[in-house]
């Protein structure tokens, strides 16, 4: 099992076309990927539950992966948040 | 016995026919479908899942192909939710536990839906009405109601509302009417009856709910009336109204055909103003020569963020490809305080028009201005393609604009993208401050596009929203007319194109007048095309020369006015 932490610094959050984003990438991977932010979490291959926690800009959130691609999900993962999901 | 209903017209025209109920509401069907064991159930699912997400794919496709980049991206949302293990597991569950398919993923979307109804974000409230239209998608599959069977018979489609989802199959040739029970005149479903010009009246309320398939209806987009079975009179009134329609129509188009040239063969190229690629379409079918105005504004409204250059890239790339040989002029951004936008972050000014707006944003918000000059200079490599500049007041904005021109291009050239090198770099002329330096002005960039309704409200000081002072505002008042036979003046000395963009350029009124000061393109909205160039079409230069010289010797805007009207009548 693997943990990292990240900032999402995009001005939209994980509104809904990032959402999409972020759920096709980490669907892209068979470990199982959890999104935790403050006290909530959520299966971070579920759109609905991802953008149900509501999370804006400034908003940190912590990934944690369990399966055998684990470190090539997050990685994966960080460098999408870390573009900002191509936001021009 | 005819009964008559009043709704909000908000798609003009007349549409008569039978009327066909689509069913966004289920109840019906959900009552007669006969549920199978919880696997036969659970099966279906699957199956409806599989279908649902090929037409999204679909969908998303076919918004890509006409420059919808915002409509592809709502569908691709859809097709991620649809997919949606949470979901899915949801609807199991309660296939599971015994439920019937159908209201199994009615009711899971529903709880998903009513999760971000009660977030603090009007956007995510805004996206429960996503996860609706997926759950009745779905349910529709399922039940078998999934696609409107459309016959060879005229209809008017009756609905509370019609979801995106729907709107996109309507075929234009059978469906004659749109009558909604919910009011919004913004709707998706709206804004494709408009560029298919498809009579739309909205806002019937409850009252939808009780008209029936079959029932002989008219639509009155004009009035927002809607006749249900009505008496023979009646029909046969409106009947003759929906023939003149035609006859217009047709005549219309035979006009589209010829060119816009006087009796001493003159020619004005007659272009569109349109806000969007959608409207294209009525714009080719009116015989528009190119576009004279492309708003890019609609891609920078109603979002949280700026559009990114792929994005608008698309919409420009559409529009070039679709104006074939003629020219496509694209106004960068002119957005200012009336319309805040979140990520433009203006502050509340006492005068949004005489704020910061338009070329006063773009020269200060370089990532915005670049992303746009660089979609707009890749959209040349599909056509002919120019930049137009708006709320230009001094040379002094445009050297500073053709800086950024050239930084994007060789962005451009760095990123190995194909553009246009050569694009044409244009202003509007909408201050009075641009027409009266229009000769230093027309020294400096490559053409004139004359924007009446700002230059007409700036020179008379006249806001045409305030009714005190409204009928003061007028494109026939002399200083404006003055201005802008300056500009033209002043631009053809330097030997550069001038165009004309507002509101006057569709005026027939005016075509004489604007004809004879020498503009080589009027631009105006599709369907005004066809009037003006029936006029250009009725003088010689002669005739229109003589009426601009009496015209400018007026002091009056109405006696103006009127003498046009005697001239043209």
């Amino acid at each position: 099992m693997t943990k990292i932490e990240l900032v999402l610094t995009n001005a939209a959050g994980l509104h809904a076309r990032p959402a999409a984003q972020f759920v096709q990438k980490a669907s892209a991977y068979t470990s199982k990927v959890t999104l935790a932010a403050g006290t909530k979490t959520a299966d971070a291959k579920s759109i609905l539950a991802i953008m149900g926690l509501g999370l804006g800009q400034g908003s940190k959130i912590e990934l944690t992966a369990d399966g055998p691609d684990e470190a090539a999900c997050l990685d994966g993962l960080k460098a999408l948040v870390e573009s900002n999901f191509g936001e021009g | 016995m005819e009964q008559v209903l009043q709704g909000i017209g908000v798609v003009s025209g007349i549409g008569i026919a039978t009327i066909q109920v689509l069913a966004s509401d289920l109840t019906g069907e959900l009552k007669k479908y006969t549920a199978g064991t919880a696997s036969a159930e659970a099966g279906k699912f699957t199956e409806a899942l599989q279908v649902a997400g090929a037409e999204l794919l679909k969908l998303k496709a076919a918004a890509l192909t006409t420059g919808q980049q915002h409509q592809a991206d709502i569908m691709d949302a859809h097709y991620t939710m649809i997919n949606d293990p949470g979901l899915a597991a949801n609807i199991q569950t309660k296939i599971e536990q015994g439920i019937a398919a159908p209201q199994a993923v009615l009711a899971a979307a529903e709880e998903f839906a009513a999760l971000f109804d009660s977030l603090d974000d009007s956007y995510m409230r805004e996206r429960a009405a996503d996860v609706r239209d997926i759950g009745r998608r779905l349910a529709r599959l399922l039940l078998g109601a999934d696609q409107t069977q459309y016959g060879s018979k005229p209809v008017v489609l009756c609905a509370q509302e019609i979801e995106p989802s729907q709107a996109a199959g309507m075929p234009a040739d059978t469906v004659q009417g749109i009558i909604l029970g919910l009011g919004s005149t913004t709707s998706h479903t709206i804004i494709i009856a408009k560029a298919r010009s498809i009579p739309a009246v909205t806002g019937l309320g409850e009252a939808i709910n009780y008209i029936a398939s079959g029932t002989v209806v008219i639509v009155d987009g004009y009035s927002g009336k809607v006749i249900l079975n009505p008496t023979d009179a009646n029909l046969a009134e409106y009947r003759k109204r929906a023939e003149a329609e035609a006859l217009h129509k047709q005549q219309d188009t035979q006009m589209a055909a010829l060119p816009a040239v006087t009796q001493s063969g003159t020619k004005v190229q007659l272009a569109a103003n349109i806000g969007s690629p959608a409207d294209m379409e009525i714009a080719s079918k009116q015989g528009a020569e190119g576009v004279g105005l492309f708003r890019s504004e609609f891609l920078f409204l109603g979002r949280e963020i700026p559009p990114n250059e792929e994005e608008q890239f698309a919409a420009y790339k559409a529009v070039a490809e679709q104006c074939g040989q003629a020219l496509c002029v694209i106004r960068t951004m002119d957005i200012g305080g009336d319309k805040p936008l979140r990520y433009l972050n203006i502050n509340k000014e006492e005068n949004p028009f005489l704020g910061w707006r338009a070329i006063r944003i773009s020269l200060e918000r370089p990532e915005l201005f670049l992303a746009q000059l660089k979609a707009i200079l890749r959209a040349g490599a599909y056509g002919k393609v120019a930049i137009m500049l708006p709320m230009i007041i001094s040379a002094v904005e445009i050297a500073a604009a053709r800086q950024f021109v050239e930084q994007a291009k060789n962005e451009l050239i760095h990123e190995g993208k194909a553009f246009d090198a050569n694009m044409p770099l244009g202003i509007m002329i909408e201050t009075p401050a641009a027409a009266v330096t229009a000769w230093e002005l027309a020294a400096v960039c490559d053409f004139f596009s004359i924007g009446t309704n700002d230059l007409v409200q700036y020179t008379l000081a006249v806001d045409r929203g305030n009714p005190a002072v409204s009928p003061l505002y007028s494109h026939f008042h002399p200083a404006v007319l003055r201005l802008i036979d300056g500009v033209v003046k002043a631009g053809h000395a330097h030997g550069i194109w001038v165009g004309m963009c507002g509101e006057m350029a569709g005026d027939p009124l005016a075509a004489p007048l604007l004809t004879a000061m020498g503009f080589d393109e009027l631009s105006m909205s599709a369907p005004a095309i066809p009037r003006v160039k029936e006029v250009i079409r009725r003088f010689d230069d002669e005739q229109m020369q003589q009426v601009l010289k009496k015209v400018l010797s007026l002091k009056d805007a109405a006696e103006i006015r009127a003498l046009m009207a005697a001239f043209v009548q």
